[in-house]
């Protein structure tokens, strides 16, 4: 018997046999379902979780926005008036003035030049009413660009804590805390990193 | 659903238990299915699911295989198919490595290098194994050659 007669002969031997398939394919089958149903169940229950931590990020940010303290929205607003649309104000430009200014006010004229140590140059200052509070109005600058820093000496009343927060107010990005004498507002409409790096430093020498 | 009687086929003949072969085919499915993104486009598909099932079948327990015995040819084969009976009761009487390359070659139309590649075993391994099953299967053969002369 040849290799091929025996090939054969096995072939047509083993393929003559039934085989039912049924069974295996409806079980297969069923498997594949389930399975699919579980994923299709993970998937859904990742979409609804997905779902939440987006409508709770919202909702915070939503709360965030309800709760940024008036002083800052306040600040934002000046800022827009007097910074970004130089409206005429008159402002003190000699540091000596301002520092007695400062001073008159019951905000250390040391807190001033202590700033101007973290890298940012004083341009002017003023004072001004905001929440019907007065506030030390000091432009500092730094790469052209000038930002806010309202000054007042802390009272029992500050509206923040010691922790450096932000707040955007329309284009505005603050960054607001107190110290154990103040109460202080940063306040910059071109970057909220920057606003934020000034108010950190700053937290830190006043 | 592509390849399941041949599959089940070669997977009789790797268990001897009907409902371990079917277990064994399932679950070679169900691997397939779920582990398609593995599969190469372009490569042999048949090729791909009998390596699987080999897998599978030496990952449940090749001790256990071995340690089946053969069901009576007359569960598996049709009445009147004497030959076909006898001839396969000479191949279940292989070893389980020359009965697995000789239905992978003979059967299901393999060549040697894609048996190679199911099973993870050089070519060379695979030609002999293949001579020798048809050697063994003759020897088994040859006292029901000599009864059919009578």
């Amino acid at each position: 018997m040849t290799d091929d007669d025996l090939d054969q002969r096995v072939r047509a031997s083993i393929l003559s046999e039934e085989v039912d398939t049924s069974r295996v394919a409806t079980a297969v089958r069923n498997q594949i379902q389930t399975q699919r149903r579980h994923v299709r169940g993970w998937a859904v229950a990742a979409a609804a979780v997905i779902a939440m931590v987006l409508a709770a990020g919202l909702s915070y940010r939503a709360f965030r926005k309800e709760v940024t303290p008036p002083l800052c929205v306040d600040a934002a607003e000046d800022h827009e008036a007097e910074i970004v649309k130089g409206e005429p104000r008159r402002w003190l430009t000699d540091l000596s003035a301002i520092q007695a200014l400062a001073e008159q006010q019951g905000v250390p004229g040391s807190a001033i030049t202590a700033l101007a140590t973290t890298g940012y140059r004083l341009e002017r200052g003023r004072l001004c009413s905001l929440t019907k509070q007065i506030f030390l109005h000091l432009v500092y600058t730094k790469d052209g660009g000038e930002l806010s820093v309202y000054l007042r000496p802390r009272g029992s009343e500050s509206p923040f804590d010691s922790s450096v927060r932000e707040a955007s107010v329309g284009p505005e990005d603050l960054a607001y805390f107190r110290t154990d004498r103040l109460t202080a507002v940063f306040v910059d409409e071109q970057s909220r990193a920057q606003a934020l790096a000034f108010a950190r430093a700053g937290a830190k020498v006043l | 659903m592509p390849q399941l009687a041949a599959l089940l086929r070669v997977a009789r003949r790797l268990t001897f238990d009907p409902v371990s072969a079917e277990d064994l085919v399932q679950e070679t499915m169900l691997l397939a299915w779920r582990g398609f993104h593995s599969f190469q486009t372009g490569t042999n598909a048949r090729a791909w699911l009998f390596r699987i099932l080999f897998n599978v079948f030496h990952g449940q327990g090749r001790k256990a295989a071995l340690a089946s015995r053969p069901v009576p040819f007359q569960d598996r084969v049709a009445p009147g198919l004497q030959e076909a009976a006898e001839i396969a009761e000479a191949l279940d009487a292989l070893s389980l490595e020359q009965r697995t390359v000789l239905l992978l070659a003979v059967v299901e139309g393999f060549t040697c290098q894609e048996i190679a590649g199911i099973l993870d075993v050089p070519i060379g391994t695979v030609m002999s194994r293949l001579s020798r099953a048809r050697q063994e299967l003759r020897k088994n053969l040859a006292p029901l050659a000599k009864e059919a002369h009578r």
